[in-house]
């Protein structure tokens, strides 16, 4: 045995033992390791390992019903809703696993907020909307309450827009405008992972743009994943881009690397258009 | 422009459109004149009640109680009695027709044995005979204790309601999108909040439709009051003694041989029906307003 290969043995060593230290690491956020889902019998993921680095945005790109939903759902336990539908392996949050029998869902999904497709206003007023998700894991008085409601607002883009009107019913706002107070709504309760379920494909291109550009700043706090089936969307947006096929992860790379040189000849079909 | 092509053969009469025409026009005037019908009968009903009703409502037969006849009576006590055992009937089903339809829509789902059964045993009560509610209470709160009781009589009515609340809640909450229940629980909302706070209350027009529609239904009912409160001549505020109620009196003076009685059946006739047109109003009205 010469010295050589003794150390590299030791750096295998090392390597193995500091592994989960890296997935603890403050740089990745969510590490999910040998992920299957299932819905009943469908096994609709297969083997999932990816890693979400903080405060980034990772977009998660893929043809209807390649999983790239099911895996979003999965980060905040959203199927736990649903009998029947369970999830194997493990997604590494703050140095726990999500998938964890005993964890707290409700601290859980405060951490980790989520954003729907279609925009959901709550039957309540502009303000209340925003103060529901916050009512429920903080206890704030009225000042404090309303300084947080403006801040998030504003980082949102609609302040100026619903100052006047903070206790009219947010079912009076437009599509693009109740899905920037959802995404309040989302960071009110201050998560350090936002969640993002094609959050723009039911808006028109002036909202879309509008929210993208809040992803941009968003990113400096949250760490983002989205997903999505408009490819510019994600070449606009993401730092990282995953695409999925019939529930398996083909490709991660950064997003510059992935729309010019893409590794699996998958990736290059579905984001040169040829399928999906 | 050379000659014209165009062929008028097309146009010429064709008897198989004119018999599809003609079985058309013949179905519009059936339903028409069914519907024709339905309103005929609900007009005569109405006008009778009006023509006979508004001659024997005075102020006599709002302010004064029953009495004997050709007393100048009125009507005051069994109003009373009915506005009393109506609303108390609907304070004991709402939380439970309440609780119910939100236990079948939030929690029981389609597959859930329970749930099925519980549903099942809902839709079944809604049509039982009401006579046969009254005779079932009458075994329980009334024979036991050897008198009957205003009490008997909400219980009967509230029997009736229930099933009608617990339908109409289970039906508007899951009118309420899935996306909504989603979204709450992603701010980290435990269930019976997101019911609370968002189902119930993206529902509570419909819900409270419900509410309104079991108290029209029960406010005419007499059939489970005839062995529960039997009806009083007099004043009774007691909960624990019988009570009188306007389809109850309406059911005794009608078919008595005093003059002023049955006038005044029409006049509660007339009280009943306008209450529930009333109730029905405020259902619409609401329903707009949602």
């Amino acid at each position: 045995m010469t010295p050589e290969t003794l150390q590299g043995m030791t750096q295998d060593f090392m390597m193995t033992e500091t592994d989960p230290q890296m997935v603890k690491s403050p740089e990745v956020a969510l590490a999910v390791r040998n992920l299957n889902f299932y819905y009943g019998e469908n096994h609709a993921l297969h083997d999932i390992s990816v890693d979400f680095p903080a405060r980034r945005v990772t977009a998660m790109i893929g043809p209807s019903g390649c999983g790239k939903s099911t895996l979003l759902r999965v980060f905040n336990r959203m199927y736990d809703l649903y009998p029947g539908q369970r999830a194997t392996g493990e997604v590494i949050f703050d140095g726990r696993n999500v998938l964890d029998r005993d964890l707290d869902l409700n601290i859980l999904r405060a951490r980790v907020g989520m954003v729907f497709q279609k925009p959901t206003p709550f039957p309540m007023s502009i303000y209340d909307n925003i103060a529901f998700g916050v009512r429920l894991h903080e206890k704030l008085n009225k000042a404090d309450m309303d300084a947080r409601v403006q801040d998030v607002l504003t980082r949102v883009a609609l302040w100026n827009e619903v100052r006047d009107r903070l206790n009219a019913p947010a079912s009076g706002l437009s599509g693009g405008q109740q899905q920037r107070l959802c995404i309040a709504r989302s960071i009110a309760t201050r998560p350090e992972v936002l969640l993002l379920d094609e959050p723009t494909s039911a808006l028109d291109p002036i909202s879309t743009a509008r929210i993208e550009e809040l992803l941009d700043e968003l990113k400096e706090e949250f760490t983002i994943a989205i997903v999505t089936h408009n490819m510019q969307q994600a070449a606009r947006c993401a730092d990282q881009v995953a695409f999925f096929y019939m529930g398996r992860l083909i490709e991660v790379d950064s997003a510059d690397r992935m729309f010019t040189n893409p590794k699996q000849q998958q990736t290059q079909d579905y984001i040169t258009g040829r399928f999906g | 422009m050379s000659e014209t092509t165009v062929s008028t053969n097309g146009w010429k009469p064709n008897p198989r459109a004119a018999r599809r025409r003609s079985a058309d026009h013949l179905a519009t005037a059936f339903g028409m004149v069914m519907a024709g019908i339905l309103v005929l009968v609900l007009a005569s009903i109405l006008w009778t009640l009006l023509s006979r009703g508004l001659a024997g409502l005075s102020a006599a037969a709002i302010m004064k109680p029953m009495g004997p006849p050709g007393s100048s009576s009125g009507l005051a006590n069994a109003i009373v009695g009915s506005l009393i055992q109506t609303f108390l009937a609907l304070l004991m089903a709402t939380p439970l027709g309440l609780g119910c339809g939100i236990y079948l829509s939030e929690y029981g789902a389609k597959t859930n044995r329970f749930a099925s059964c519980v549903r099942f045993v809902s839709d079944v009560l809604m049509s039982v005979p009401s006579i046969l509610v009254g005779l079932f209470v009458y075994q329980v709160m009334v024979a036991p204790f050897g008198h009957f009781s205003a009490l008997a009589g909400s219980v009967a009515l509230a029997i009736l309601a229930v099933p009608i609340i617990v339908r109409t809640t289970e039906d508007m909450l899951r009118l309420v999108p899935t996306s909504m229940r989603e979204a709450g629980a992603a701010l980290g909302a435990t269930r019976w909040r997101v019911t609370l706070s968002l189902c119930l209350r993206s529902a509570k027009t419909g819900v409270l439709t419900g509410i309104l529609l079991a108290l029209a239904r029960v406010s005419g009912e007499t059939a489970p009051l005839l062995f529960t409160s039997l009806g009083n001549q007099n004043w009774s505020f007691s909960l624990n003694r019988p009570m009188a109620s306007l389809p109850v009196t309406i059911y005794q003076y009608a078919g008595a041989s005093y003059e002023d009685w049955v006038q005044l059946a029409w006049a509660g006739a007339l009280l009943v029906t306008m209450g529930v047109l009333a109730i029905n109003i405020a259902v619409r009205v609401s329903a707009r307003r949602g």
